[in-house]
Order: C-alpha cells, then structure tokens, then sequence
C-alpha cells in the first residue's frame, strides 16, 4: 500500500470516527432512553473489572513505594515516602492503569461483542423489531464506561494507596494513620480534580472507539477478532494522548 | 400458469419497481420488478452473493436501494420516516439467515423483545402468553429460560422463526431457513412454515438454494441471475425447463 492512500485511509477514519462520536452527541440526549441497558452495562463494565482493577492498583502502589524508597532514603527523604507516593498514584498512576487494564478487558469485550452482533445480524435484527441498534447498543455502552472509569479511579486509588502503605512497613513502620496524614497534607485539589477529570475522557474514549470498531466489524469471525484486537490497541494509545493533553493543560492553571 | 395470475393479484401485498442496488461497481439488483400476492409463497433461488438478501434486506428496509420503488401496504418506503418505517415493519417478520438471537439474553427475554418494544406491550400476563404460544407453535417451550448458546442450530432456528412469527407478521421474509441443517431438520422447518402460512395466512417471500425447501414451500419460483429474475414459474414448471441455468438448480 502506497503512503498516499495510508494517509487517505487514515484521514477518512479518523472522519468517520467523528461522526461516529457525533452521532452519539446526537442521539444521547434525545428520547427514548435506555436506563434499563445503561444499569446493566455500568454493572458489565464497572462491577465485572472493579477485581481486575482493584488487583493491579494495589500492585502498582505497593511496587511503586518500593522501588522509590531507596532513593529516598539515599537522600535522606524516607519521610518523604507517603506524600511522593501519594502524589504520584493519585496523579498518574490511579488513573492511567485503569485506564489501560479497561481498555484492555472492557475494550476488547465490546469490541468483539459488537462485532459478533454486527456479524450474526443482531443489530439488523433490533432494527427490524423497532428498537435503534446505535441507541440500545452503542450508546448506552459508551455512557456506562464514560461514568464507571472514574468511579474505578477512585477505587483504584484507594487501594493503590494502600499498597504504598503496605511497602513502606516491609522495610520501615509507619501508622496507618500517620501515612495518609502525610498522604493527604501533600495533595491538593488541583491533584485530585484533573485526575477524576481526565479518567471521564478515558472512558468516553474507550466506549467510543471499541464500540466504533465493533459496530463497523466486516463480515466473518476474522472481522470480529480484528475489531476487538483494534478496540484496545487504539483505545490505549488514546489514553496516553488524552494522559499528554492532560498534563498541558492542567500545568496551564497550576504554577 | 400461476405467475400471470399474481401478477393481475388486486391484493399483492408486496410491489416493487425498477429496484436498483450497486455496491461500489458491484450491480446486485439491475431493476428488479417484483409482486407479491396475499397468502402467497413466493421462493427466491440464485446462487450464492448474487444478491438474494439484499434484495429482502432492501424490503425491510435494512439496506437503502439506490432507486425503484417499494410498495408494502400500498404504501411507499422511500422518504418516510422512521416511525412510519417501523409501522410498516410491525406487519413484516424476519428470519435471518444466522437466526440473530441476542446472545446475552434467554430466550423468553429474546422473544419478549419485539413485543415490548415494537408493540409496547405493558400486561405481564399477555407477554408470557403469547412467548409461550409462540414456543409452543415450534414445539420448544421447554427451552424458554435457557440462553441460545446452549441450543442446537436446528433449535436455534426454530426459535428465530418463533421469534418473528410472534408479532403475527402479515409478511413473512426467510433467509436461508434451511442452510446449514441436515436434511430432516430442513424438512422439519420447511413443513413448520407452511404451518404458519396455513395458521397466520402470512405472505412469504423465502430466499434459499435448497430445492427441497422450495418444493415444499413455493406456490412461485423466481430465479434471480445477473442482478435480475431471470425465470419463473411453479416447481414443476421450472423442473421442466430445457435452460441450462435453470436446470443447474435442480442437479
């Protein structure tokens, strides 16, 4: 393939990637509505990977603490240790691990499911029995990882926070009490609100781009496994480009 | 004998004109004129991706045709809206070709679908009655709480049909019913839409390549080639035939 149709190709996604996102602006508001589906969704997507994601949080804190107290203590900042993980997990690590262990099961989920739904003639089939497949399919999964990612976050954070906790009394002691004192005397709102802020856009994103692959899946089950494989490997560089856009623009308001 | 007679049919139910569909370069219908009688079963042969589905995907208005016109009901598809489309489509069942069963839901909840949302029933006791004669009429009401992957693909069938035949449909649109099943399971199929032809006195138009469902099922053959009917006539008149193209259908 030549370098001039990649750049065709690429440019006509990313239209119809928009309005594929402006379709969903289009038919979100208006209705019916489909609370019912919504429920079950943010259940699929917030309940069925608060596990996976509560798992890999507390790792990464605990991991985190760990591998930067040596540092620390070299330097003589061991005390340092709660607020530098504090502020790192509640900035960084709380929301892009999320972000990235959902795009990877929730994203390829959709993905693959839509597609096998494109595949198998489910979405002609709502269609046919008066009910719009983009609203009862597409919307409703986007709007469920859009609210449930940041709930996650918080969830992760938590326990990310104490994981550090748990790192920081392998080696040294520390009171619960005494570590999220210093956990919380460094942290400031403009922590804490770009985060949850940015994990809304990752979820958005994720629902967006899994359900668009699935839902324009080609035909057979090799479609269905190209959708999902996309799904997340798309959806996770999003994260990071939202992550980089992120940063820009929240050292806009902070010194 | 029987086409001519359709043909001046004061109550076709179906009517379609000059319909045209091209995909990229790909002319899959070149002006397709078509009617379809009351009460009548109508099959469809051609080979495979000649455009059998498009042309009933075009009918329920699943795929938008480039021109002609679609009369169901009287009543032109083209330029309505879709409230006035699902109207129309109240009155027109589908089976598809891969069932469509929504995987994520059992099959009570896959029956209940159209109803509640297509009819907006309300009154628990009329859903389940209703789910439950359906099942009945295909005689698998003892699968209603299981999901569709735990069903065979015979099974599976017969509860697509269940499931389109549940609203009552004036019209009924068959993809492939028999494809993929052994031969007594299709006979099985191809006698239960008779009964329901017989039962509901719905009008079909059956798409298929399976001879056998064809003379079970067919009052009218049309053979579709080249993106347009080629010939016509009943099973046995088709059988018949000296055209090589026909004659392929039925070696």
């Amino acid at each position: 393939m030549s370098l001039k149709t990649s750049i065709q190709d690429f440019f006509i996604e990313t239209a119809e990637v928009t309005k594929f996102a402006l379709r969903f602006f289009k038919e979100v508001f208006f209705p019916p509505y489909e609370f019912k589906e919504v429920v079950r969704q943010c259940y699929e997507v917030g309940y069925k990977s608060a596990l996976l994601v509560g798992v890999t949080a507390f790792i990464m804190g605990l991991v985190v603490a760990m591998q930067s107290r040596p540092t620390l203590v070299e330097f003589g900042a061991g005390a340092w240790l709660p607020a530098m993980a504090g502020v790192s997990i509640i900035r960084e690590i709380g929301p892009v691990v999320t972000a990235l262990m959902c795009a990877g099961k929730v994203g390829s989920n959709i993905g693959a499911e839509l597609g096998s739904m494109k595949v198998t003639e489910q979405i002609d089939a709502m269609e046919v029995s008066g009910t719009n497949p983009f609203k009862f399919v597409v919307v409703t999964r986007i709007i469920a990882t859009t609210l449930m990612i940041p709930i996650l976050v918080v969830f992760a954070d938590t326990l990310s926070l104490f994981g550090a906790f748990v790192a920081a009394n392998i080696k040294g002691h520390i009171s619960l009490h005494l570590f999220f004192d210093q956990v919380f005397e460094k942290l400031d709102f403009m922590d804490v609100i770009p985060s949850i802020a940015k994990s809304f856009f990752f979820g958005f994103v994720i629902g967006l781009i899994s359900s668009y692959q699935g839902y324009n899946s080609s035909k057979g089950t090799e479609g269905v496994g190209r959708s999902a494989n996309a799904a997340v490997v798309i959806s996770s560089l999003f994260v990071f480009i939202i992550d980089l856009m992120a940063v820009q623009i929240t050292n806009l308001f902070t010194k | 004998m029987s086409t001519t007679e359709t043909h001046t049919l004061p109550d076709a139910v179906i009517e379609i004109t000059q319909l045209k569909k091209s995909f990229g370069n790909n002319h899959v219908l070149q002006g397709i004129d078509f009617k379809l009688g009351h009460g009548e079963n109508v099959v469809v042969l051609g080979r495979s991706g000649c455009g059998k589905s498009v042309f009933i995907k075009c009918i329920s208005g699943l795929v938008k045709s480039d021109s002609g016109t679609i009369k169901i009901f009287n009543q032109n598809i083209f330029g309505i809206n879709n409230r006035q489309l699902d109207k129309i489509r109240e009155k027109i069942g589908f089976l598809f070709q891969s069932n469509a069963l929504y995987d994520s839901m059992t099959i009570r909840k896959n029956l209940e679908f159209p109803l509640v949302r297509h009819l907006k029933l309300k009154s628990k006791e009329e859903i389940n009655s209703r789910v439950e004669e359906a099942l009945s009429n295909v005689g698998l009401l003892n699968t209603i709480d299981m999901m569709p992957s735990e069903l065979s693909g015979g099974m599976r069938k017969r509860i697509g049909l269940a499931r389109a035949l549940i609203m009552k449909p004036e019209i009924m649109l068959y993809d492939e019913p028999t494809t993929g099943l052994d031969p007594i399971t299709a006979k099985e199929i191809s006698n239960l839409m008779l009964d329901m032809q017989k039962k509901y006195n719905t009008s079909s138009i059956i798409i298929s390549h399976d001879m056998n469902c064809a003379k079970i099922t067919a009052n009218r053959l049309l053979v579709l080639i080249d993106g347009n009917f080629y010939a016509e006539g009943t099973y046995e008149e088709l059988k018949q035939s000296n055209d090589e193209k026909i004659k392929a259908f039925f070696e």
